[in-house]
């Protein structure tokens, strides 16, 4: 679709304390468009469309609307000029009802009072057409991730917005939520909406954009037509040398059992009957990476709780030869490291900084403390030796406050401080989620590096590209129970994704051999 | 000279003890504006009393009174400046029990409680066990450590109803203070035997603690002057006349050992992860229900130590009957906490500016017609505002930026906890209410 072009920032920079975050990017959005902008973490792509979004002023350059200048101080004026956004975490009031939330901000009123049966159909109407289900009724809170970005979605088509902003809304999403999505945005783009589309997943960016704007550093790299590249020379750009998409390792040369479950359940939380987990028995060897596949919200989570000792479980779990049921997480933590899902809620204590962060299971040790007093000098020259090492990047080094850090790099501290612990056991669930292509390639490497060390890894990962290139054993999982154990090398996606739909399963819980 | 302001302004510190200084400053204003209208609304007062009324506001602490022409006269006052330090003895206890329990994510409001069990247990043992059972100053110390433990004692109960039930501190806290209030009440109301009748002009009081339970001629009596008192440590050489004591010194010490406690300690490092991120403290295997009782009953313990430390002078008696109110000194607490933003070493300051501006309302009570209630005025005004150099603090922030365009510091963290910013919040609108009534 050659149009015009309907927003253009010119020139556009702004300027942080220390850091140019948007060195002079000119981007150009034509109508009708699904155009993607690509960068790793901090290469200014969120900057820039908070920029556009009305919430930062740039220090130079000009945004123009259909070829007039516009200015946009706050999100009001954006939303007045049909501008929206997508967020990448939900700006959604949980305790509120999906039409409450979508219509807060631009009520219609009767001499005050709400007209709510309007709003309805109008929402009613809009989901209707673009084939977007929600539950108008349910609570924010109860509903799953994918109709939460439904209900985003729905708010800025209620605001009748023409210029639509998507800050990695495929993040949280499930394989069949993406798709959904993809669909969505091309049907948008067929009406002539405009859609900016932030991601660094290139198998997206390929699939829906017609063309694309790569940051990196602030800086401009180049706008291309997705039609006349691929893959490899989009990431080269984004990250500037050549990228490794393919894990390469060699074959996996298990030895002893370091990990041995038998009989694991999870009761679940809150009314329902059913255990989130059950009957779970696998084992994990040394020198191996075996990784748990499943669509989001089968019991991998409650698993891993269970396991780690954050929640209780019932049945044997005996690691490196000692039975563990019953410990505590501190004991488990004694020959097991835990990258966790969330990183914010479990992995960082966010108001502390990068350096405390880092020996956040350490401190006890004698290394780093004597007679109960923590020695902020061996502290603070093991978190340069990490942030060295596992090329941490923040403002202030090892006093960086880490909530102020990019989640790139908090997730690469999190990785420095699990795998520097050195355990038998390496637990990671969903390690890479949210990372940028540079990012991924360098922890996958070394959750490869621990392999050969000798580590057995466990790896909980939704991404399928993931799980077939990084594991060497799938095990399934299915509400709450391995419906399969595949080998990567003789499986497909497709049989993956049959087993992890629930339509396929194995009999007798012991497939093949490791 | 504006740049060196701007680089000063965004230092975090600098913005902190700013936004304290700026509440502390608008205290004393609202204050002083106070003076004026009762000056001019009554009749006994004229512009003369107005001018000494402010001057004694801002600076009461250095007056010595009136010379002979009946002009106020300044000048070092050590009674004054003595019984400033006195009175902030407990208080920067308190402050301390406040500031602890801040800083791992708890809201103390407790202390009154806690206060008042240390004061029952102090007072039990120092009057209980008789005056020739063992030395003096190991009964100073025991009376001492058992208001310590009382406090410690009634400080876990919301720990541990934290810990295990998940219900919110604040509470347990408000419920165990009424609790504390009725048992003090009642013990001393069904033990009698400390209750004073020697100074027969008093009733519902306590003896003082330099009362000593003595055998005379086969009966139990109390002996004044066969009691127990803290030492005065030389303070009262220095400040003649006044009624400091060692305590003083030991409040400092205390807060130096808060300091290095949460600091440079792994305990205090553990009881910060488990107040900032209770979930990441538990993933990483520390005990957060242990750490929550622990942190409570570190609040409590300073709050007894406040308690003992105020009644071991040995010049001040306990008023026992106070099932109906609770002791002032717990719940300036918070103020004192809030304005040192919770440092340790700031709350020393904080607890004695609290307390210089109670001896002001002395001084002001007994050199002019005015009634010491003006500084209880503007104690409430700054009390208010400290919770709010919080948004003092945002709003220097956002100037600070303006002048520079900073950086959104990633929002600063969820202060202490989570009470005082939603009070903070919602009390906005109502100060600047009371600001403009007080101009108009």
């Amino acid at each position: 679709m050659e149009g015009e072009n309907i927003i253009e920032m010119l020139h556009i920079t702004k300027e942080f304390p220390g850091i140019i975050a948007n060195d002079d990017i000119t981007l150009q959005l034509r109508k009708g468009e699904i155009h993607a902008l690509l960068g790793e973490n901090g290469a200014g792509k969120s900057t820039l469309m908070s920029v556009l979004f009305g919430l930062y002023q740039p220090e130079k350059g000009i945004i123009k609307k259909n070829g007039e200048e516009v200015k946009i101080h706050s999100p009001n004026d954006a939303t007045a000029l049909g501008i929206g956004m997508v967020h990448q975490h939900f700006k959604l009031i949980d305790v509120f009802t999906v039409l409450d939330n979508i219509v807060l901000g631009a009520e219609t009123t009767k001499l005050g009072f709400l007209q709510k049966k309007e709003a309805r159909k109008k929402v009613e109407e809009l989901s209707q057409r673009y084939g977007m289900k929600v539950d108008l009724d349910a609570k924010v809170e109860d509903i799953t991730v994918g109709m939460q970005q439904r209900v985003e979605i729905l708010k800025m088509l209620y605001r009748d917005n023409e210029i639509l902003i998507f800050d990695e809304p495929t993040a949280v999403l499930t394989p069949q939520e993406i798709d959904e999505l993809m669909a969505t945005m091309k049907e948008f783009a067929k009406e002539g909406k405009s859609i900016l589309f932030i991601s660094h997943k290139l198998n997206e960016i390929m699939a829906v954009a017609d063309r694309v704007t790569v940051l990196r550093k602030g800086k401009l790299v180049g706008t291309v037509n997705t039609k006349d590249t691929d893959k490899q020379s989009l990431s080269n750009m984004m990250v500037g040398r050549p990228v490794q998409l393919e894990v390469h390792k060699e074959p996996a040369k298990p030895g002893e059992v370091v990990l041995d479950v038998e009989g694991f359940s999870v009761p679940a939380k809150g009314h329902h009957k059913k255990d989130a987990v059950r009957d779970v028995s696998f084992q994990v060897r040394s020198g191996e990476i075996v990784c748990i596949a499943g669509i989001d919200g089968n019991g991998q989570t409650e698993f891993i709780h269970g396991l780690t000792g954050l929640d209780k479980a019932a049945g044997k779990v005996k690691l490196c030869g000692r039975d563990i049921s019953h410990a505590s997480i501190r004991e488990r933590g004694e020959n097991m490291s835990h990258i966790p899902e969330d990183r914010h809620k479990h992995g960082l204590v966010l108001d502390f900084t990068l350096e405390q962060n880092l020996v956040l299971q350490r401190f006890r040790e004698t290394e780093f403390q004597h007679g109960g007093f923590i020695d902020q000098k061996a502290v603070r020259q093991y978190a340069e030796k990490l942030i060295d090492q596992y090329d941490v990047r923040s403002g202030q080094g090892p006093v960086t406050v880490a909530r102020s850090m990019s989640g790139g790099n908090q997730q690469k501290a999190i990785i420095a401080r699990e795998v520097d612990r050195n355990k038998p056991l390496v637990v990671a669930v969903q390690p890479t989620r949210g990372l940028d292509v540079g990012a991924i390639e360098y922890i996958h490497a070394q959750l490869v590096k621990e392999r050969d060390a000798g580590k057995a890894i466990l790896l909980v990962s939704l991404e399928l590209d993931e799980v077939m290139s990084l594991s060497d054993r799938i095990l399934v999982m299915y509400e709450g129970e391995i419906v399969g154990e595949l080998d990567p090398k003789e499986t497909t996606v497709q049989e993956l994704g049959l087993y992890m739909a629930g339509a396929k399963r194995m009999n007798g819980k012991e497939g093949e051999s490791a | 000279m504006r740049r060196k302001t701007g680089t000063l302004l965004e230092r975090e510190g600098t913005r902190t003890v700013a936004a304290s200084l700026i509440s502390i400053l608008i205290g004393l204003v609202v204050g002083s504006i106070l003076i004026v209208i009762v000056g001019l609304i009554s009749p006994n007062l004229g512009p003369s009393s107005i001018g000494d009324g402010i001057r004694l506001v801002l600076f009461g602490i250095v007056s010595t009174g009136r010379n002979a022409a009946g002009v106020l006269t300044w000048g070092f006052n050590p009674q004054n400046i003595g019984n400033m330090l006195f009175r902030a003895t407990p208080l920067i206890l308190t402050g301390l029990s406040v500031a602890v329990a801040f800083k791992t994510g708890l809201f103390n409001i407790g202390a009154p409680g806690q206060y008042l069990m240390g004061t029952m247990a102090t007072l039990a043992i120092a009057l209980g066990i008789p005056a020739n059972a063992m030395p003096k100053p190991l009964l100073w110390l025991l009376a001492f450590l058992g208001g310590i433990l009382a406090g410690a004692l009634w400080g876990c109960i919301p720990g541990i109803v934290k810990a295990f039930l998940n219900i919110n501190e604040v509470l347990a806290c408000i419920m165990t203070n009424w609790i504390a209030a009725n048992i003090v009440t009642w013990f001393f109301d069904a033990t009698k035997v400390f209750q004073n009748t020697v100074e027969n002009t008093k009733t519902s009081y306590i003896y003082k603690t330099t009362y000593g339970k003595t055998l005379v001629d086969g009966v139990w009596t109390y002996v004044e002057g066969n009691g127990v008192s803290t030492a005065k440590l030389g303070l009262d050489k220095l400040f003649p006349g006044s009624q400091v004591n060692g305590g003083f010194l030991i409040a400092i010490l205390f807060a130096v050992g808060v300091y290095i406690l949460m600091t440079k300690t792994t305990l205090g490092y553990q009881l910060k992860a488990c107040g900032a991120n209770r979930h990441s403290a538990r993933y990483a295997g520390i005990n957060d229900k242990r750490n929550i009782i622990l942190s409570m009953a570190i609040a409590g313990a300073l709050s007894g130590a406040g308690a003992a430390l105020y009644y071991l002078a040995g010049n001040t008696e306990f008023f026992w009957s106070t099932y109906q109110s609770l002791p002032a000194i717990g719940f300036n607490g918070i103020p004192v906490a809030l304005l040192a933003a919770n440092n340790p070493i700031a709350v020393v300051f904080t607890g004695i500016f609290m307390s210089m501006l109670n001896i002001v309302g002395q001084q002001l009570r007994n050199l002019t017609a005015y009634n010491e209630y003006i500084t209880d005025v503007i104690i409430s005004v700054i009390v208010y505002l400290s919770a709010f150099s919080l948004v003092i603090k945002m709003f220097l922030t956002r100037r600070s930026k303006k002048g520079k365009e900073t950086e959104p510091t990633p929002v600063k963290a969820a202060v202490p906890a989570a009470e005082p910013t939603a009070e903070t919040v919602t009390a906005e609108p109502e100060v600047e209410g009371e600001e403009g009534g007080d101009k108009a």
